[in-house]
């Protein structure tokens, strides 16, 4: 049996214990309302990490093999030569976004549509171009992986929480709410009892005198 | 026979926390809401689209969805296209509500869910598999709304 709350046995505490029975069924609705969306988010942002997970290995794979030819075609020193032009800072729109109150990073690789190309197209050959493609790919990749790894970890960690909030109020302060109540209604319908008792009583007293 | 009463005044940690922590649940819910929307040819204007919360934070929007969004819709729609669109939860679980204000919300999902949908009383009803699939291709240009009212 649940633990009761101690209250005054009054009409107004039982009142007062009404309502708190009616907010507390509020925020459980709005609770589990907000864990089903949670746990949709969780698994569609469980599904999307594999699949971006998926992607940067293959594209990875990909640009292994692209840049192994390219180096055979234009040896590790040229090729060194003509890569040491391009490297570039690598920019990253940082920004946040909310679900059911979780605050969720949102990244974006910024690129104008233009390749992050440095290197002379004439004396390079289209092995070198093919695995520039793909590194772009790769960091697009990389930066989506980013965002959905953090956003996993926090929709899991929201989640966790908002289960005891809801767990709390299913198992402890509803049935708590629930229990006291009723040991208030049991105790005014026993006064009413006694007082019908007494009044009886009374009246047989009032009789015989 | 009942276990000894608890003195409300002297409740224990735990209730406390308890009681705060569903308080807070309920501050945090909706603070995540955009204080306005706006539309979707000033967001694509914007170096960084983004609108402010309730709770001061920003929501971020991101390009590639803006982009997406304005590739299915004309030119003068996007300048009538308020963003982020809100999801209503509604009191049954399976199923959820955009509020629009009109005919082109309509056809922005119509298009986004390749399929037809009808708005009636500023609300277009979709399910939770479509609601899945809006998500995944508008994470930033949707958001949740926890209406009151839905609470039953």
């Amino acid at each position: 049996m649940p633990e009761l709350i101690r209250v005054r046995p009054t009409k107004i505490e039982l009142v007062k214990l009404k309502r708190r029975l009616i907010l507390a069924q509020r925020v459980q609705k709005i609770v589990k309302d907000r864990l089903s969306i949670l746990t949709m988010e969780f698994l569609q942002t469980a599904r999307d990490t594999v699949e971006a997970k998926r992607k940067l290995l293959d594209e990875a794979s990909k640009l292994y093999k692209a840049l192994s030819v390219a180096a055979g075609y234009h040896g590790y020193i040229a090729m060194g030569k003509e890569l040491a032009a391009t490297e570039a800072d690598l920019k990253v729109t940082a920004g946040s976004r909310n679900i059911a109150g979780v605050r969720i990073p949102s990244f974006e690789l910024v690129g104008n549509g233009k390749p992050m190309r440095g290197y002379s197209l004439a004396d390079t050959s289209s092995w070198l171009d093919r695995a520039a493609q793909l590194s772009e790919e790769c960091l697009k990749a990389i930066v989506e992986l980013a965002e959905l790894q953090r956003s996993f970890e926090l929709l899991a960690m929201e989640i966790n929480r908002t289960k005891r909030i809801t767990n709390a109020l299913e198992y402890v302060v509803i049935p708590r709410l629930q229990a006291t109540i009723s040991y208030l209604n049991m105790k005014f319908e026993e006064r009413d009892r006694e007082e019908k008792v007494r009044l009886k009583r009374v009246k047989v007293l009032v009789a015989r005198g | 026979m009942p276990k000894p009463l608890q003195d409300e005044a002297k409740q224990s940690p735990y209730e406390k926390m308890l009681q705060e922590s569903v308080r807070g649940e309920l501050r945090i819910v909706n603070a995540g809401l955009p204080k306005t929307q706006e539309r979707l040819a000033n967001l694509l204007n914007e170096k960084y689209p983004h609108v402010v919360c309730h709770d001061g934070s920003t929501h971020s929007f991101k390009k590639s969805e803006l982009e997406y969004l304005a590739s299915i819709i004309d030119t003068d729609e996007q300048k009538a296209l308020a963003l982020p669109m809100l999801i209503e939860l509604g009191p049954n679980q399976g199923e959820a509500a955009i509020i629009c204000e009109g005919k082109l919300e309509e056809k922005t999902i119509s298009k986004v869910l390749n399929m037809p949908v009808t708005c009636e009383q500023r609300r277009i009803r979709i399910y939770r598999p479509q609601l899945a699939l809006l998500r995944r291709k508008l994470k930033t240009t949707t958001v949740y709304v926890f209406s009151p009212k839905t609470v039953t």
